[in-house]
């Protein structure tokens, strides 16, 4: 009881009970973002009220009545009309409570009246002051509440649109303080210590020092980009499917052939559009387009020329320019479960079949294929025939600019179009983002890589449309960075084409939801309307086409192989897999810090620390560990190392003065040495101790000369010089 | 304790004092302390183990007047302090001095006498000075007295009140002489008493001047740190009613500056002070009923205080 007494009164409580508060505070601040929950300020004055009244140690009848008082006059405020002091409503609350309890014991939670819900948050947090009064005053630990608090907050982040940057910071400061000065309590309880005034500041200082350094050092330093995917569109989409069964959506996604006016938000829509089998995962394509109108896509040519397409025909487009591709034959079925005019194909198609010998046509300008005669009953099921290839990143890394002479005037002019009113910024930020690569690869990794950074988000819901002045990909780019595939895809066309890489917009489905094996052990998969997707193709002039894939949280199906990398850049593109998304590397991350870059000189020293510690970070690190591992052998063997230094130190220091350090240094060193000092012995005790465990006399003229020094306040003139002999004997002993 | 050259003249006095005592030459050398310190000693012991004839040959190096009282329970304290006696022939009262008026008193027995007794040979210790009929007498400089008690426990006696103990600078127990020397003790029995042959070293000014020279000795501020945190860790003590008052820690430090002066030092060590605090403080500290039930003393107390109290190795820092 005592000791709770004294806990009540010091200054260093009310600091646990500020951090306690300000931690359980950071468990309210989301609920009016992500909860219809108006008025938190209300129950943060109930917050506070309680651990006041608890700080204080009110009487628990007192503490109780004011906490009731407090209740009921907000849940008055907030829920009735009329004053307080007209009891009527208390009738009204009374009734109102019975019928709340009547339907939480029937189990019909969501029919509960709002008063109800407040008096039943109002009971948690009466649960929680106690809880935390319990953890802080009497367990003294409190890591549990603490990891509880991040884990909640980092779900939020993770989960909701609840941006919780700050909040992390904020969380780990408090729990370090709480942490910390919790410690000191314990450890006083344990020693059982006497309180003293210097005891706080001791331990505070380091305390608020390991604090700051740690929150510091944990802000600057540069962090790795997740290693998973943003599991939210996975989740999202993977809670659509199986919400498969119930009522159909509104068609708002799903594959459409205008794509003039891009953006806004859609609903998503399970409608089953195909079913494949297939031996590979991998992006079904349908058609491309390469006009950009600042809006959204075009074909260049309008109804453009068809060309007829048999069964037996190779298919005319997939004509890979790299002779020693590796390819892998590969069968696919495709049954579609929608009438659409036109066919879906994978990436290198060679030939389709179907049963009733269906006659085909491509659109040359969109690479699209249509069934001939879609007025019949539709297309049945049919069978693509296509080689996968496996892209040469070496191939790919040889073209540096559009010297080859594959790249026609004519070509480049088609795909590396764009309008006249796209903003110079965007032009600037594909110019920043691939600075520091030379080869087309490089920059279209570089461009692919900067959507990963955690600025962009991807959404379905709030998703702007340009207005009639504004850029499409200038928009997502610079003011929202919340898009779906569309803004994603879009924008790394045009950042590629604006570097003078050509490059074209591919619409399709992805792979659709696994569901299982075949009989023929083919991997069947379900492709509905939420799978329409849109991803980018880039040119290579030794390549062909190759896919690339900017939307956060999907992933890249094509294969690159690295086989004749040899240089270490491209062992850093090697360790990345070749599945997209892949961490970003800190240099792109760096490269692309905003367009207006600040001449603000702190900012560019900041950068340029940065960026020297990312680089060299592996040499920092193991410099570092290495300083550590010699300081612990040196502190370790120092009693063989310190008396040779000690020695050499006082060689040089000749005055009377010196000797006390001398003598001292001495002591510091018998002490290390194992011979011990009680604290209430005396000098004179020890050195007679000492004389007689090395059979020696010097430690006895060594102190009584120091006694003179300590106890008489004088020192006899030369007489470190007379005894500097017998010293160095002595603590030359210590060594062997 | 590294042997250190004494100081010559008080090397003197203790081989003076030698030759007729066998052994007990740390009693000697508290006595002395407790001298050259002008304090007064108190001596616990049972009879016979050579009290007399420590104090006697004390009081005969240093050529001073000895006296000696026997404490009866009927003495009165104009026995002590002499009385005014009224002279027919010259019509006059007449001063006649007690024991007191001496040098070097032996006090033997001193709790066996009544309170009041006792109080005015403390007064005397204390004020050194006594009032008789209005008058008072200075007495004479140096004056030591030396108290000899019986072990408490021992029937018939007045134990001394605590305050009074207080007066006293050190309080030490004589103990049996070891097998040879009181083998030795024996031998010279046998010949004429050695103690009337002793002669004095040296006189009544130097002695004086002996104890002039003591208050001279340094005391550095840490050992006077450590004197008081000796003394503050008996108050503190839990089996402790009450601890050494600050006079126990003046006590302690003349008698460390003595006991240094004793060695050739013109500084106290804090050796000094370890050696003489069980004799300075024990008799000043009052125990705990629990603590003597269980066999606790003062002394016990004090040594262990010492065995906790850190040593200064190390200037204070101001």
């Amino acid at each position: 009881m005592t000791r709770k007494e004294k806990m009540k009164s010091d200054a260093l409580t009310l600091w646990l009970y500020l951090c306690g508060f300000l931690l359980l505070w950071e468990w309210l601040r989301p609920l009016k973002q992500l909860t219809d929950t108006n008025n938190v300020g209300v129950f943060i004055g109930f917050l506070v009220l309680s651990l006041v009244l608890s700080y204080f140690q009110v009487h628990i009848l007192a503490r109780s009545g004011i906490r009731l008082l407090y209740v009921i006059y907000t849940i008055n405020f907030l829920y009735y009309v009329g004053p307080f002091f007209q009891f009527k409503w208390m009738g009204i609350l009374t009734s109102d409570l019975v019928e709340n309890m009547k339907l939480v014991f029937g189990g019909e939670w969501t029919a509960l009246s709002d008063s109800f819900r407040s008096l039943l948050f109002y009971l948690l947090l009466v649960l929680m002051t106690y809880l935390l009064r319990y953890w802080l005053v009497h367990r003294k630990q409190i890591f549990i509440f603490f990891f509880m608090t991040l884990v909640y907050i980092t779900v939020l982040d993770t989960f909701t649109p609840y941006d919780a940057t700050y909040a992390i910071v904020r969380i780990i400061i408090l729990g370090f303080a709480l942490m910390g000065i919790l410690t000191f309590y314990r450890i006083m309880d344990r020693e059982k210590w006497q309180r003293q005034p210097g005891f706080v500041r001791k331990w505070l200082t380091p305390l608020v020092v390991m604090v700051c350094a740690s929150v510091l050092i944990g802000y600057a330093a540069p962090k790795a980009s997740p290693i998973w995917p943003d599991p939210v569109p996975y989740i999202t989409s993977y809670s659509e499917k199986v919400d498969n069964n119930g009522p159909g959506g509104r068609s708002t996604v799903g594959y459409g052939t205008d794509d003039t006016k891009l953006g806004g938000p859609f609903n998503p829509d399970d409608t089953v559009v195909y079913e494949t089998e297939v031996d590979a995962r991998q992006y079904w394509k349908v058609e491309t387009k390469d006009e950009y109108t600042g809006k959204g896509w075009v074909a260049s040519v309008e109804n453009g020329l068809r060309t007829p397409f048999t069964q037996e025909d190779t298919y005319p487009f997939t004509n890979y320019l790299d002779p020693e591709m590796e390819v892998t034959k590969r069968t696919g079925i495709i049954k579609p479960q929608v009438d659409y005019p036109h066919l879906i194909y994978p990436l290198g198609l060679t030939s389709v079949k179907d049963n009733s010998a269906s006659t085909f046509e491509i659109e040359e300008n969109l690479e699209k294929i249509y069934l001939v005669d879609n007025a019949a009953s539709g297309m049945g099921e049919y069978v693509v025939e296509y080689d996968t290839p496996k892209f040469s990143v070496q191939a790919m890394k040889n073209t540096v600019d559009t010297s080859n002479p594959v790249l026609t005037e004519e070509f480049l002019a088609q795909y590396t179009q764009l309008p006249e009113s796209l903003p110079q910024r965007v032009k600037d930020l594909a110019v920043e983002i691939t600075k520091d690569q030379t080869n087309w690869y490089d920059k279209a990794k570089a461009v692919e890589n900067y959507f990963d950074r955690t600025d962009f988000q991807y959404d379905q819901k709030n998703v702007a449309t340009p207005g009639r002045t504004e850029d499409y990909v200038d928009q997502f780019l610079f003011d929202t960075q919340r898009g779906y595939c569309d803004n994603f895809s879009t924008s790394m066309v045009v950042l590629m084409r604006s570097l003078g890489i050509p490059a074209r917009w591919v619409k399709g489905y992805t792979e659709g939801a696994f569901r299982g094996l075949s009989e023929n052990d083919q991997r069947t998969y379900v492709i509905t309307n939420n799978n329409a997707h849109s991803w980018v193709e880039v040119f290579f002039p030794e390549v062909g086409w190759v896919p690339f894939e900017p939307t956060k949280g999907y992933s890249n199906n094509a294969q690159f192989t690295y086989d004749d990398v040899s240089t270490e850049t491209d062992k850093k593109d090697e360790l990345e897999a070749p599945v997209a998304p892949k961490p970003e590397k800190p240099e792109a991350k760096e490269a692309t810090t905003q367009p207006k870059k600040s001449e603000f000189t702190w900012k560019k020293l900041w950068e340029g620390t940065k960026d020297f510690f990312n680089k060299h970070w592996g040499w920092i690190l193991g410099a570092f560990l290495s300083l550590v591992a010699i300081a612990y052998l040196l502190y370790e063997t120092r009693i063989k190392w310190l008396p040779h230094y000690l020695v050499f130190r006082f060689r040089w220091r000749k005055k009377d003065e010196d000797f006390p350090d001398a003598y001292f240094a001495l002591l510091n060193q018998l002490n290390r040495y194992g011979l011990k000092r009680k604290e209430a012995q005396t000098l004179r005790d020890y050195s007679e101790y000492i004389d007689e465990y090395f059979s020696s006399k010097e430690m006895g003229a060594l102190t009584a000369n120091y006694e003179r020094f300590l106890y008489k306040g004088k020192l006899e003139e030369g007489s470190w010089e007379q005894t500097r002999e017998l010293w160095e004997n002595l603590i030359k002993k210590t060594t062997s | 304790m590294v042997q250190e050259k004494m100081n010559p003249t008080i090397e003197k006095i203790l081989q003076n004092i030698e030759r007729v005592m066998i052994g007990k030459r740390n009693v000697a050398e508290l006595s002395l302390v407790a001298l050259l310190a002008e304090g007064h000693v108190l001596l616990e012991d049972v009879p016979g183990v050579g009290k007399t004839m420590m104090v006697r040959a004390l009081a005969k190096s240093v050529n001073a007047n000895f006296r000696r009282i026997q404490f009866t329970p009927d003495l009165l304290p104009s026995d002590v302090t002499g009385v005014s006696i009224y002279n027919p022939r010259e019509m006059e009262f007449q001063f006649r001095p007690g024991p007191i008026m001496g040098n070097i008193i032996l006090a033997d027995e001193i709790n066996r006498t009544s309170p009041k007794t006792q109080s005015a040979l403390l007064e005397g210790m204390e004020e050194s000075s006594v009032t008789i009929d209005g008058v008072t007498h200075k007495l004479e400089k140096p004056f030591f007295v030396m108290a000899t008690q019986n072990p408490i426990e021992y029937e018939g006696t007045y134990p001394l009140p605590e305050a009074q103990l207080d007066r006293f600078l050190l309080k030490m127990k004589m103990g049996y002489p070891e097998i040879e020397e009181e083998m030795e003790v024996l031998n010279r029995a046998q010949v004429l008493a050695p103690i009337e042959e002793l002669e004095a070293v040296i006189d009544l000014a130097e002695l004086r001047e002996l104890q002039q020279a003591i208050k001279r000795v340094t005391v550095d501020d840490t050992i006077k740190r450590y004197i008081v945190d000796i003394a503050n860790w008996t108050r503190t003590s839990t089996s402790v009613y009450l601890g050494a008052s600050p006079r126990g820690s003046i006590a302690l430090m003349k008698a460390a500056q003595a006991y240094a002066y004793m060695y050739g030092r013109d500084y106290v060590l804090p050796d000094d002070v370890k050696y003489l605090a069980p004799n300075v403080f024990a008799h000043r500290i009052i125990l705990k009923s629990e603590a003597k039930f269980e066999g606790i003393t003062a002394e016990d107390v004090v040594l262990r205080v010492l065995d906790r109290v850190p040593v200064p190795v190390q200037r204070l820092v101001k």
